[in-house]
Formats: C-alpha cells, structure tokens, sequence
C-alpha cells in the first residue's frame, strides 16, 4: 500500500513539475496546453476520495502560485475531480472501479473511441470552468468558448502522447 | 451527539470536498482584484436595493416628523431669505450647488463608519463631494455607483474637517475619537483664544468640500494639555448622524479650477 502512495506522491511531483517548468512556457496559438490535468486523469480508481481532493488542491494551489490566477485552476481542478466518476461511467460504459488497479489496465483493453471520448470530456469540461471563472462574465463568452476549444484540442494532444510514454507500462 | 459524528464519517468525502471548494472560491474573490470588484458590485446592488425598500416602508411611517422637520427648515430659510435682502446690499457669489438625497443605510457603531445615499454618478454626485443636513455636517463622498454613494461619515476617525469657532474665528481641525457618537473634539486651536462653553462651532472655509458656516455644535468641554500651545474642545453636535434621513449633496462649482490651480504649486 506504501508503494502505490509513494508512486501517487512520484506522479504528483513529476507532472506539476512538468507542467511548471516546461508546459507553462509554450504558447500554441496563444494558449498553453494544460498537461496537470492527467494527474487527475490517471489517478488511482480505487484511492481514499478525501486524499484525491486534497492532491487536487494542493496541485491546483502550486499551480496557481506558479500563473498568478489564485484559486481558479484550483477550483476548476475540484470540480473536475468530483465530474470525473460520471465521465469515465459514461465513455467506458459500467465500469467497476474498485476491480482495477492499473491505469494501463483501462488504457489497454479500451478502445481508441472510448478513451478520446474520455480525454475530450474531461478536458473540454475542464477548460470550459477554469477560462469561465477566468473571464467571470458572459459578454465574454465568444472568447471563452474559443479558448476552450484550441485549449482542449492542443492539450489533448499532448497529453495522450504523454500517456503513452510513461504512464502505459508499468504504471498502477 | 452520535448521530452527528456519524454523519461526519458517513459525509467525511463530500465534507471535505466542500470545505476546498469554499477555499478555493474565497481565494478567487480575495486575491483577484478584477472577480473582488466584480462580486462586490453583485452584493453591493443587491444589498443596496433591499436597504432602499426597508427604508421607504419605515419612511411612511415617519411622515409626520419629516414633514415637521422639513416645515422648521422652511421657516428658518425663510427668515434667512428676508434678513438678506433687509440687510446685505452685498449678496456674495454662491459657489455650492445643493442635491437632496435621502439616507438608505447608516452605521454608528465601528470607528470606521460609512453611510449609503439614493444619489450616484447618475445625478452628478463625485467623489470628494461634501453631503450636510441642516444641522451640520454629516461626511464626505468616497465611493460613488450608478445611482448610490457612499460616504466617509462625519464619525469615521479618518475623517477631519476644517471647523472654526464662530465667536473668535479661530480655525482647527475637527476628528472623532471614536468615543460618544454625540461629541467630537476639536484640535489646534490655540491657547490665546478666549474660548467659552456653549461657542458654536462652525465650518471653517479653508476646504474645498464644505462651505462656511455650516453649524456643527458646541463646546461642552475643554483643556489645555500640559506643557501644549493647543486646547483640546470636545463638541456637542448638532445632528444626531445616527437618526439622520434628509441629507444635501455639496458641490463645489469651482473645485475643479481650484485643485488645478492648486496643483501648478506643487
């Protein structure tokens, strides 16, 4: 069990760092591609639900120390979270959570489809909250819904390459 | 008892979830100055609103003493009016256009008080305009919105006014200790005056904001520290600021010109 914390604590360090140090300095199309998000994407199924909350705020707060936006990412991070369950529900059918252990698990005997579907709700969903608070204003919305799209679309991208490389073998 | 720790078992996860969320939102109102601004112009409006209609419901029932109050006045301005033109060949350039406006909220028990009137941007008010009633001074506009403004109140201990003792004319400057809402002291005056108990205090002109010869109270009470060229005056106001409803807005018609003549000094 202390392996699978420590590998949880390895994970969080390693992609905000990434996020921090690299992602946060490219600019595709005026957005940056929000890469953080996998963490939550690829968290453990079957993990205690306060200690997950509390990993997403703590993510969401270095994150917002490091883009001067204090609490929005952090707010749409725990929104997110708390989403998460119903979309992977959704995009990969009656899922039983507390069997799986492994993250490659549901990435591998998953079709291509179910886990676009899964990546583009979460991020489209995700996006849409953080630019919204973001903005705070509906005259905006043109403007939010464009960001939302060119944001959703680079950071899924990248993001499912970046699964593909660490996140597909021997990960939990 | 139990059944309360065991709904916090039961809840322990959605419990924790709301308690971060409410984190993270009053991080988002307190830290960002565009979504402070925004939330504090949502409650504001809304607050403002729900104070204008508690205040017209109690004012149908104040009618009568409005109304006697608002005869008294009549009947003093009236006077004032004959006396002039009886008198004063001399009638001297009006500089201050008066706006009434009515009292919609109203504090007097912090040290910093502000006070909220059914006048705004809409009707000309400004900040660093003067408001007065008739029996004196009652703040300065801080903060002003489409239709509502907010003063500093005369009892705000930030707050000093320019006041002069109509007998001897000497000027000081009026602040409020934060004490007695009915007495407000009066520094640098000094120790040559001949002052009395029961002088009127009044407006002094040196200020842009207010003009002369407001009344704003008398003397109750007054020392001389030691080893001091001041008196310290403790004041009794006139205006009661905790029951005021009828107030006037004081614009300056030349404020503008003075501040800009005043700032080629600089």
């Amino acid at each position: 069990m202390s392996n699978i914390n420590l590998l949880v604590f390895l994970r969080f360090m390693f992609i905000i760092s990434s996020q921090i140090l690299i992602f946060n300095n490219i600019l595709v199309l005026g957005v940056s591609p929000n890469i953080y998000l996998i963490f939550l994407i690829i968290f453990p199924l079957n993990y205690n639900k306060s200690i997950m909350y509390f990993y997403m705020f703590f993510a969401g707060i270095v994150l917002d120390l490091f883009s001067n936006t204090y609490g929005i990412i952090t707010f749409s991070l725990l929104i997110s979270s708390l989403l998460r369950i119903y979309f992977l529900k959704f995009s990969f059918g009656h899922f039983d959570a507390s069997k799986v252990r492994k993250t490659a698990d549901y990435i591998r005997e998953t079709s291509l489809y179910q886990k676009l579907t899964f990546l583009i709700l979460m991020f489209f969903s995700h996006q849409l909250i953080l630019y919204s608070v973001e903005a705070f204003s509906i005259e905006k919305f043109a403007w939010i819904v464009k960001k939302t799209l060119l944001s959703t679309i680079i950071s899924i991208i990248l993001s499912y390459i970046f699964i593909l490389i660490f996140f597909n073998k021997n990960a939990r | 008892m139990r059944k309360i720790i065991d709904f916090l078992i039961k809840n322990v996860h959605s419990l924790t979830f709301i308690i971060l969320i409410l984190f993270s939102i009053t991080q988002i109102i307190n830290k960002n100055y565009y979504h402070n601004s925004k939330f504090n112009f949502f409650s504001n409006s809304l607050v403002n609103s729900i104070n204008q209609s508690k205040q017209s419901f109690n004012e149908y029932f104040e009618l009568k003493k409005i109304n006697e109050s608002l005869i008294s006045e009549n009947n003093f301005l009236r006077n004032k009016y004959s006396e002039n033109i009886e008198i004063d060949s001399f009638v001297p350039i009006n500089n201050y256009l008066f706006e009434s406006a009515k009292v919609i909220s109203n504090n007097i028990k912090f040290s910093k008080n502000f006070i909220t009137i059914n006048k705004g941007k809409k009707d000309g008010v400004e900040i660093d305009d003067g408001v007065v009633s008739k029996n004196g001074v009652i703040g300065i506009v801080n903060n002003t919105s489409e239709k509502f403004s907010t003063l500093i109140s005369i009892l705000n201990t930030d707050l000093i006014i320019n006041a002069k003792i109509k007998r001897t004319n000497h000027f000081g400057s009026l602040n409020w200790d934060a004490n007695d809402t009915q007495l407000l002291t009066l520094y640098d005056i000094p120790k040559n005056a001949k002052i009395k108990i029961n002088d009127t205090i009044e407006t002094g002109g040196m200020s842009s904001i207010f003009p002369e010869d407001i009344p704003l109270g008398i003397i109750e009470n007054f020392i001389l520290p030691t080893a001091s060229n001041y008196y310290e005056i403790s004041i009794r106001l006139f205006e009661d600021i905790g029951s005021i409803q009828n107030v006037y807005v004081v614009k300056n018609k030349f404020r503008n010109e003075i501040n800009e003549l005043e700032k080629n000094n600089e």
